[in-house]
């Protein structure tokens, strides 16, 4: 364990991560600039997760929030999350995710498993019950399936487009982020609900706003929220990566070729 | 972030000044009372602003931060508190006591947070505190990278700017719907990432050619100035750290 340790944090590693850094905070307040409803803010991370290994991603995430919060102290105690993030984006990286090509029915199915575990899920928040001794109870699926029948079948088509038209041949590194994307939310709820209130000053706050009228705690809504948003977020970053790595290996192999 | 001055604040130890962060930060968060975080801003934060001369940067950059994040948590705790009783009534508009106190309460969290780490980065320089880390056996790669990305993050920035402009000239839509604006977005990334990819080769060659990967112990141009006082109260923090997070731990169980 130590030696594999040792063997991803070669000097390549050591120069790339600060330029991972400066990527993702560089990327992030592009992405503020365009206005846009994401953070994108940990495409170098899941870069050097994917090129050097787990735990340079995770050293990577880490140290990014850790030094971005010597500006904005608001990400510093999520430093944890984002080295999760970077560990699993090495995994992923390990499996191959970055380099296969999916066939598109396989990420039309992806995407359709994730879009209806999602509805799922929300519905069944939605429709919790709290009695008068704050005991939260939440309806079964026999129920949900019988009420929202038509939901569900809309989510899975709704799931499937995205995954034939959005995900298409990245469907494998597509659906390794969609799964940190659920492990961030998880991880991350905790410290945003106790630490900061659930809130973050980004147009996310709307969504946690939302659910709290629906009747959610606190951390119930900030998870939900986290739920919604994440996924999404980290799909879109492994996919970049993945993006970025197929066009690199394309253009390595064409200055190979002329060399020779 | 930092400010150069001339203060006793800033002529401490930076391992002195991170563990006194640390312990405001714990203390705010672990011990009992919902009204501790104002009270450690205004009785320890804001006074040693002061003694370094960095008050009104403190407070410009601390309202600037976190003016989003405070209005945010106002609105959306007070307005969607789930029962409670209500200030007024308007409408569909009810923001409850409750959710108004919790509000308050959580701010003065974040607020904490905020100053406290903020007065330690205006009064600490980066290059000292890495020398000082690594004199308590932090290994100098780590030291490399945070030193590095400090350095190179705003002509990243810049870089992310001239490519915006670029593919703007070139007729990139930049502005518009939602999903114009994301359309946008693939074509500024690939060119950063790329091209710094390229970076990668240039400067690992350059630091391995100054000795990186030597094992001899370096020296340093900055002395940090040291006493055995501050050791003394170093070793005071973290057992006051230690202590903090016990008593916590015990009040709520």
């Amino acid at each position: 364990m130590l030696e594999n340790i040792k063997k991803e944090f070669t000097t390549r590693t050591l120069v790339l991560i600060p330029i991972a850094i400066a990527i993702n905070i560089a990327i992030g307040e592009l992405v503020v600039r365009l206005k846009l409803p994401i953070y994108l803010d940990s495409i170098g991370t899941v870069l050097v997760g994917a090129i050097a290994g787990p735990w340079a991603g995770a050293l990577t995430g880490a140290l990014a929030n850790l030094i971005w919060g010597l500006f904005n102290p608001y990400a510093a105690p999520f430093f944890y999350v984002a080295a999760v993030i970077g560990l699993i984006a090495g995994i992923a990286g390990k499996q191959g995710a970055f380099e296969k090509e999916t066939p598109h029915w396989l990420s039309a199915l992806v995407g359709a498993i994730f879009v209806f575990a999602l509805t799922l899920f929300l519905l069944a928040f939605i429709n919790a019950s709290t009695d008068e001794t704050g005991f939260t109870s939440y309806p079964t699926m026999k129920d949900l399936f019988a009420q929202y029948l038509i939901v569900f079948i809309v989510a899975i088509l709704i799931g499937a487009a995205i995954g034939y038209y959005l995900l298409q041949k990245g469907g494998y590194a597509g659906m390794w982020g969609l799964i940190t994307g659920v492990v961030a939310a998880i991880i991350g709820a905790p410290t945003a609900a106790y630490l900061f209130g659930g809130v973050t000053g980004a147009g996310t706050d709307l969504l946690v706003a939302a659910f709290r009228a629906s009747g959610g705690g606190i951390l119930a809504s900030v998870l939900a929220q986290g739920s919604v948003s994440d996924p999404f977020d980290k799909m879109l970053s492994f996919m970049v990566v993945w993006l970025i790595l197929i066009i690199a290996s394309t253009f390595q192999g064409e200055i190979n070729s002329s060399r020779e | 972030m930092y400010v150069a001055r001339e203060s006793g604040l800033h002529k401490l130890h930076p391992l002195t000044k991170i563990l006194f962060t640390l312990l405001i930060i714990t203390a705010g968060i672990t011990l009992p009372g919902d009204w501790t975080g104002y009270f450690l801003i205004l009785l320890i934060v804001l006074p040693l602003a002061y003694w370094g001369k960095v008050f009104p940067n403190l407070v410009s950059t601390a309202w600037k931060i976190t003016l989003p994040i405070a209005i945010s948590v106002i609105l959306i705790q007070s307005l969607f508190w789930g029962k409670g009783t209500p200030i007024f009534e308007f409408w569909i508009i009810s923001p409850k006591i409750e959710g108004a106190r919790y509000a308050a309460v959580s701010l003065g969290r974040i607020f904490l947070i905020m100053t406290d780490f903020l007065l330690f980065s205006m009064t600490t320089r980066p290059d000292t505190l890495m020398i000082a880390l690594k004199q308590v056996g932090m290994p100098s790669s780590i030291a490399y990278i945070i030193v590095t990305t400090l350095q190179i993050v705003p002509s990243f920035q810049r870089k992310a700017s001239t490519i915006l402009d670029a593919q703007r000239s070139r007729g990139l839509e930049t502005e518009g719907n939602i999903i114009t604006r994301a359309r946008a977005v693939v074509p500024i990334i690939l060119p950063l990432v790329l091209g710094s990819l390229v970076e990668v080769e240039e400067r690992a060659i350059a630091i391995e050619a100054r000795g990186f990967n030597s094992n001899k112990k370096e020296t340093s141009l900055i002395e940090i100035h040291d006493t055995q006082l501050q050791k003394n109260i170093r070793s005071g923090f973290i057992l006051m750290i230690v202590g903090c997070i016990i008593f916590g731990i015990l009040w709520r169980l």
